[in-house]
């Protein structure tokens, strides 16, 4: 597809389409400049945060790897990440199966109630979480930010599984019924497979916010429990370094990653589904 | 009757609305509970709670009621308990903390009544407005820091009068809030339609590059970026190394810690959640309609206004609501990048949680804020047509 | 399979998550501080000292004086520090609120303290101080006092103060040309209390807040701003590090930081132990040998060597600085620091 099919009027590109281009790019320039500028400076073999850096090292890698803080930090991270993106993806997926096989009312007000933590300002939820946490003895403890962070979380798993489960062709279910499948039957062998991409998604999408967390681990965390965001913001605050620029770059590869793998299942997804998609109107 | 299917359906729904339940529902209530919960005093004072029960606030309280509220307070002291109590009348009012912690020193030395001892020592025993304020945090509940937090609270004869002019700063900062968030939604919507425009009638090599631009971004710690900000703003900086050496300034410009970088870096980091809905209503349109307006005559910037533009608004509704719902709770930006005047409401409520330890007061800032919130969303979700469509996060 | 595979997992991270608590519940002794390079030398001769001697373990960590963690965990019951260094005032109201221990003095020796080093719930550290400086590479010569402090004139720039009522209150007055000895006096007063925001009002918009002891050096090394006011120890510490970073003691503001045990602690008589190894002679000399410390345990504060060998020590400059009243802010802290607060957000 190109330009002249969505515009008819533009055949070629005249002055407004340049000026649009030239805007664009600098936009998408503006997006990405500034997290290409942590990388020259994670390496710089000065001890300030300065651009042009003296020199190229990796030491600040080096004292990353070998700090216990920042160790700590990561396995954590890794740690609530994981449990978080497990529970959310289970129960969000359970949910959202139910949400679209129920027949009842009030169900917009459940999806609306389950959706909630996703609208509440942040730091509204941190401080809900943080006195109750506190209250009943989970406030300093990975266990609070696990659940914490599935609150989070779990709406986006929701409405991801939900979404993919309203674009599925009901016949299909009623076909598969009128071969004899019981209702479990029919999700196992024809809804399950279908969605799985959006699982995927959702479950993606429950790590990153779970790794990228911070309001909540700020409130929570005693520093046993702290998160890579969360020493990288004492880290700003006490001990400015370009270790902190270090844990950035690791952080920013991370996150390129799990985008990577999303962009290949949602693409695997769209080719697998392209024809059902097709036939449903 | 439940049918099979419903209850498949329960059975389904039942451990995610649990967790909900258990673990977000609860906390709020229990928070908004807090901002309303007075009852410290009752229970660390109660003989002293009954007795001004009894009091009909005429006059002065019996010898008894003085007596008893001494020997209670001596004994919280001395089991380390008083401090709640202190802190709570010292909000009603200042300088009480002082006044009774005083008066509790010198009536060891009391030999005749307790009443008239403290009188002595301090006026303020025989005011009937001190010993209503008391009366008056006896519980159960309170409206102080609801009153409190749009800047009100209670007078003497329980009236609500403005607080002192010095003391008077939630209303702005509500205000100030609101404000950085409508602006920062305003500037994402109008950046985000020319750039999701460009993208979706790009070639799709194009496109995905694109895409990817925008994606790493959305994809990536939200603290990351704001330290970038916080490392690019800098007064020896890329950007202010970047103007001296163009000689389009003389000295380094102070951007760091104003409200030009929290703008800066909250646009940086919401600008994503604006373009990615408004991309895919766009990707959607059908040239048709386009065409078919184009063979009608009608001229370029009619076709947007007329057609396009409308087509194009439930994607603009749904980044917009996005990024407004996300700024207005943004906390962590404003505090590395932001000077004083530019914090946000999230600020005083970290503040009042983790710093002044008054749990009433920002539970109060945190139920009016969710409130205001949600009065505003539920505007747009009835005014602006079709934000429910798009509001999927890609 | 999915299906099994889903529950599978869901059990798994439900047991995981049932098992981190009572990992997290066997732990070490805590010690909280303040950080920087005092903590670092406390910790080589102080916490690992006692972990040594007593063969226990002792890990330390950092926080910014803010009180609400020691608050909720009390209330919580989940306790995760013991010991604690508090600023005098924080030591005393939160003595009165009970979320410090009364300390036990069969436990800690309470005569090797000098005057004031001991109270209900806080056994004498160190002292501290904060004082006006500037990067003399950079700004050859910068203010010497604090009404030039507010000379934007004749003293361009950024300047950066502690986010706070407490201190900030006492430069504003200082630089309205109150004497050192009355700045209580009139700071008790509600007159007194304006005239200092109208004086730091002047300032406003020149000033940069910093909120963690790091942050005044990180300003001005990287030329943020061009005079800040920060901790003496530290300024000593870069000086020493090759930064020309002059101390002015005539711009000194000290008072005393004190140890204490956090209430409910499960390590209760152990953390005693701890602050009354931590306020010992010996360990104290050791430290003094590689930090300028001023302590409060008499016998080494008074020591000719430590005084010789430390020119940084507070004590030595009490008379040029403002002793930070304990009293006054015990009495009006709540009330200013939220009077600060709403000031400051204006």
């Amino acid at each position: 597809m190109t330009a002249s099919t969505i515009l008819p009027a533009r055949q070629r590109p005249t002055t407004g389409r340049l000026i649009l281009y030239s805007v664009t790019s600098v936009l998408l320039v503006f997006l990405v400049a500034p997290i290409l500028v942590v990388f020259p400076l994670s390496l710089s073999s000065g001890e300030l945060l300065v651009l042009p850096t003296p020199g190229y090292s990796w030491r600040w890698y080096a004292d990353f790897f070998s700090s216990q803080r920042w160790l700590l930090a990561t396995y954590n991270s890794f740690v609530v990440g994981i449990l978080t993106t497990l529970i959310a993806t289970s129960l969000g997926t359970l949910g959202a199966i139910g949400l679209y096989l129920g027949r009842f009312r009030g169900k917009a007000f459940v999806l609306a109630l389950l959706s909630l933590p996703m609208v509440t300002p942040v730091i509204v939820t941190a401080i809900a979480l943080y006195f109750s946490l506190s209250a009943v003895g989970l406030g300093s403890t990975l266990t609070g930010l696990v659940l914490a962070h599935t609150v989070l979380s779990v709406p986006y798993v929701l409405l991801t599984v939900l979404a993919s489960l309203q674009s599925f062709d009901p016949n299909l279910l009623r076909a598969s019924a009128s071969l004899g499948a019981n209702p479990i039957q029919s999700f196992y062998r024809v809804v399950l497979p279908l969605i799985t991409p959006s699982v995927a998604t959702g479950a993606l999408f429950a790590f990153a916010t779970s790794f990228d967390e911070l309001i909540v681990a700020l409130f929570i965390a005693s520093p046993d429990q702290f998160t890579l965001p969360r020493q990288m913001y004492a880290g700003i605050r006490e001990f400015l370094s370009p270790t902190i620029a270090s844990a950035a770059v690791l952080i920013i590869l991370l996150s390129v990653l799990l985008l990577m793998v999303n962009e290949t299942i949602r693409k695997r997804a769209a080719r697998h589904t392209l024809p059902s998609t097709h036939r449903t109107p | 009757m439940m049918s099979r299917r419903n209850l498949l359906a329960a059975a389904l729904i039942a451990p995610l609305l649990l967790l909900v339940l258990v673990s977000f529902i609860v906390p709020l209530g229990a928070t908004l509970y807090r901002a309303v919960d007075d009852a410290e005093i009752p229970t660390i004072l109660p003989q002293t709670t009954a007795l001004l029960k009894q009091w009909d606030g005429k006059g002065l309280p019996s010898e008894q009621t003085y007596q008893s509220l001494i020997a209670e307070l001596r004994e919280a002291q001395e089991q380390q308990k008083a401090g709640p109590v202190l802190n709570r009348l010292n909000f009603e009012e200042t300088g009480l903390r002082s006044m009774l912690l005083q008066g509790l020193r010198a009536s060891s030395r009391f030999t005749g009544s307790t009443k008239e001892g403290l009188i002595a020592l301090n006026p303020r025993w025989a005011d009937p407005h001190f010993w209503g304020l008391v009366k008056r945090s006896t519980g159960p509940w309170t409206p102080l820091y609801f009153l409190r937090s749009v800047d009100l609270k209670l007078g003497p004869d329980g009236a609500v009068v403005p607080t002192a002019e010095e003391e008077a700063v939630f209303v702005k900062l509500f205000v100030r809030t609101f404000e950085i968030s409508l602006v920062v939604t305003l500037i994402c919507a109008v950046l985000a339609y020319p750039v999701a425009y460009t993208l979706s009638i790009l070639p799709q090599v194009w496109t995905n590059i694109g895409i990817m631009l925008v994606l790493i971004p959305f994809w990536t710690s939200i603290l990351v970026r704001t330290t970038a900000w916080f490392i690019i703003l800098q007064r020896e900086g890329p950007i202010n190394a970047l103007l001296v050496s163009l000689h389009l300034v003389d000295q380094p410009v102070t951007m760091i810690f104003t409200r030009f970088a929290v703008y800066l870096a909250m646009v940086h980091v919401l600008l994503p959640f604006a373009i990615l809905p408004l991309y895919s209503v766009m990707k959607g349109i059908k040239p048709d309609y386009m065409r078919a307006a184009a063979s009608l005559g009608a001229p370029g910037w009619r076709r947007f206004l007329r057609i396009y533009l409308p087509l194009t608004m439930p994607g603009v509704a749904a980044g917009a609501l996005m990024v407004f719902m996300l700024s207005v709770g943004f906390y962590i930006t404003p505090a590395l990048v932001g000077g004083s005047g530019d914090q946000m409401i999230s600020y005083f409520i970290a503040f009042f949680t983790n710093t002044s330890v008054n749990w009433g007061i920002a539970a109060a800032l945190a139920a009016l804020l969710m409130g205001m919130t949600g009065i505003l969303v539920a505007i747009a979700w009835l005014l602006v047509p079709g934000f429910r469509a798009g509001g999927v996060r890609v | 399979m999915m299906k099994s595979k889903l529950f599978v997992s869901t059990l798994t991270s439900l047991l995981l998550a049932c098992a981190l608590p009572s990992l997290a519940s066997a732990r070490d002794l805590m010690v909280v501080g303040f950080g920087g390079g005092f903590q670092d030398n406390a910790r080589k001769h102080l916490f690992q000292g006692y972990a040594t001697e007593k063969g226990v373990k002792v890990t330390d960590d950092v926080y910014n004086g803010e009180m609400a963690k020691l608050y909720s965990m009390v209330k919580s019951g989940d306790i995760t520090f013991d010991v604690i260094m508090v600023e005098a005032p924080e030591m005393v109201r939160a003595c009165e609120d009970g979320v410090l221990e009364k300390l036990d003095w069969s436990l800690i020796n309470k005569d090797k303290f000098i005057p004031g080093g001991s109270s209900t719930c806080g056994a004498g550290a160190v002292g501290w101080g904060v004082s006006l400086f500037y990067d003399q590479a950079r700004t050859p010569q910068g203010p010497a006092n604090y009404a030039d402090l507010w000379n934007v004139q004749k003293f361009p720039g950024k300047r950066s103060l502690r986010s706070g009522a407490k201190m900030t209150m006492e430069i504003a007055l200082m630089a309205d040309g109150v004497a050192m000895a009355d700045v209580y006096k009139v700071l008790a007063t509600p007159e007194g209390q304006k005239r200092a925001f109208a004086k730091l009002d002047e300032l406003k918009p020149h000033i940069v807040w910093w909120k963690s002891g790091a942050q005044p050096l990180q300003l001005v090394g990287s030329g943020e701003v061009a005079y800040a006011v920060g901790y003496v120890g530290r300024t000593i510490k870069a000086t020493e590090g090759g930064a020309k970073y002059p101390v002015q003691w005539n711009t000194l503001l000290f008072s005393f930081d004190y140890w204490s045990v956090v209430r409910n602690s499960p390590n209760k008589a152990e953390a005693m132990k701890l602050v009354n190894f931590m306020t010992d002679e010996k360990p104290l000399m050791n430290l003094a040998q590689d930090w300028a410390v001023s302590p409060a345990t008499a016998s080494v504060a008074n020591n000719p060597d430590v005084i010789k060998k430390n020119p940084g020590m507070v004590a030595s400059h009490s008379k040029e600085g403002l002793f930070i009243s304990t009293d006054f802010w015990v009495e009006n802290g709540a009330d200013l620091e939220a009077k600060f607060n709403a000031w400051v957000a204006k």
